[in-house]
């Protein structure tokens, strides 16, 4: 009865498999890269981390150290951008999604230390890098609208600066451990002009929504380090 | 203490002696965000809503459909047909160049359709509607601003479901028939249409209708339709993914309905000739109701 069908016409199932297939491959591809991308990032952050137990005025040992991770993990997102660009943009992203903002958030921490613009002299810490910034340093565009290519987008962005403010957060009182008093004051303006930043976006309940929500905790426990501080008299004062 | 001060210098000058609270340097840049996400989520949710009217539009014309009455069918469902062309043509120029795959909201109202469109497409021609065409025919419905884009995995779910609406109409077939749809889908049109005066009569009929039921050997019907479609999905390879999980989840329930049409004609075979017309083993008795009120 189930006799060859005049219903089905096979190669409708044919083609469907060979265009699944086909995505399949893509995915194998861009796969290999992420990996990389990942490891590469675990490479920056076990660099940087040294950042919390390195005395401000060392701190251009570490931007050093970190240099070739960064490099490296450069290449792989020109990688990626290159092997991306081939396929619409929006049919895969959500396999790198996650990897791109932890490179991002590695490369911003990195440059709120100093490391964008050192010049061999003292590290400079607070520097916020913009999107175009982050593009221009990772060598791809960003925040695309009219090209269907890879491009960093405004919400990887932003994801990436809620991570940095948790790092930040936490060296606010790391760096209290190593005698400086003067970094939490810098950290908690920073995280405030952040903050402020955010509440001024209209979120919808996502991951953004969430991850923003969760800075307020992060500008208090900062606060609460700076009231520590200044309640033992240990702000340094203006203008010194 | 200031190094971010260098980046934003002019507008942090006015404020220069600032306590908090005063304008964050990165108030523009902020800005500029928020417009971007406003207008990504506008456009989320036009497509969120497009995709839920098109599913509530689709799954009322396959009951329409199902109910074995084609003439009705097409001026029935009228009026659906043009809420969901409407419906997409109101989001086609979200969903245009970039933006094609970024809302994947789509696939839910894309899925509903397709599975609406297939039904159709096989009441009236007895076949399946290729991927090519069922894209064509979003695409036409989308109108001057662009392709809706019908994904293979929307075709491929949509197909899934289509199964289940295939063994509803041949249950319901059987039941007010006694007999399993089959043949050329005007005969079919006609013995359908032939039902309500049927029904005046019922119990009149029944010797003369239980001959009639043996035909259900043709060479094609709707279950071997419907074992030729299992057979091309069950060969069908999803690979990983959520189309993978997608498939699979679908994959049961779609075996699950073929082995209701064939238990159902099993039990037609077996028990057919005592039974009056219209009374089915093991399967919901919806038409019954119907047919006694009249």
């Amino acid at each position: 009865m189930s006799a060859p069908s005049g219903m089905i016409d096979p190669a409708i199932f044919e083609g469907l498999q060979t265009k699944v297939d086909e995505d399949t491959a893509v995915r194998d591809e861009l796969k290999d890269i992420i990996q990389a991308l990942e490891k590469q990032n675990r490479n920056i952050s076990f660099v940087l981390s040294r950042a919390h137990s390195t005395p401000y005025a060392d701190l251009p040992s570490v931007l050093k150290a970190s240099e070739e991770s960064i490099q490296n993990a450069i290449e792989t997102v020109g990688n990626l951008a290159q092997a991306a660009s081939k396929q619409p943009y929006y049919k895969f992203n959500s396999m790198w999604s996650r990897q791109v903002q932890d490179a991002l958030q590695g490369i911003l921490f990195w440059a709120w230390l100093g490391g964008k613009d050192y010049n061999g002299n003292e590290a400079k810490c607070g520097r916020l890098l913009t999107l175009e910034e982050l593009g221009e340093v990772l060598k791809v565009p960003t925040n695309l609208k009219d090209k269907d290519e890879f491009h960093i987008t405004i919400e990887e962005y932003l994801l990436a600066l809620t991570s940095l403010v948790e790092e930040l957060t936490r060296l606010a009182r790391n760096a209290v451990t190593l005698g400086d008093y003067e970094r939490p004051l810098l950290i908690n303006q920073f995280v405030k002009d952040v903050f402020a930043g955010f509440q001024i976006l209209n979120l919808k309940n996502d991951i953004l929504r969430r991850k923003s929500d969760g800075l307020k905790y992060r500008v208090k426990d900062v606060e609460d380090v700076v009231y520590d501080l200044s309640l033992r008299n240990l702000v340094p004062k203006k203008g010194e | 203490m200031g190094p971010k001060r260098s980046r934003d210098g002019a507008m942090k000058d006015e404020k220069s002696g600032k306590p908090e609270q005063a304008a964050s340097p990165f108030m523009p840049m902020f800005e500029g965000f928020r417009a971007e996400l406003d207008e990504h989520h506008d456009r989320r949710e036009r497509i969120i809503k497009a995709s839920r009217d098109i599913t509530a539009a689709s799954k009322k014309m396959v009951r329409t459909l199902g109910q074995p009455v084609p003439a009705f069918v097409t001026k029935g469902n009228a009026q659906y047909w043009e809420i969901i062309e409407n419906q997409y043509q109101h989001i086609a120029a979200d969903v245009q160049g970039l933006n094609a795959f970024r809302y994947p909201q789509i696939t839910g109202g894309n899925q509903e359709f397709m599975e609406a469109l297939s039904f159709h497409h096989y009441l009236e021609s007895q076949t399946l509607i290729s991927y090519d065409d069922a894209r064509a025919r979003v695409a036409s419905m989308s109108g001057s601003a662009g392709a809706v884009l019908l994904t293979p995995e929307d075709y491929i779910l949509g197909i899934f479901d289509m199964v289940g609406e295939l063994m509803r109409f041949s249950i319901t077939a059987m039941a007010t028939n006694g007999k399993l749809p089959a043949g050329q889908p005007k005969k079919e049109a006609k013995t359908s249409q032939d039902l309500p005066q049927d029904q005046d009569a019922d119990t009149m009929d029944v010797d003369e209708q239980t001959p009639a039921s043996k035909p259900s050997e043709e060479p094609r019907n709707i279950l071997s339709d419907l074992r030729a479609l299992r057979l091309q999905l069950e060969m069908f390879e999803p690979g990983g993914g959520k189309l993978g999980a997608d498939v699979r989840k679908k994959a049961d329930v779609m075996r699950e309905c073929v082995d209701k049409v064939e238990k159902a004609l099993y039990g037609l075979t077996v028990r057919g000739t005592e039974r009056p017309k219209g009374w089915v083993p093991d399967v919901r008795e919806d038409r019954r109701p119907e047919v006694e009120s009249y």
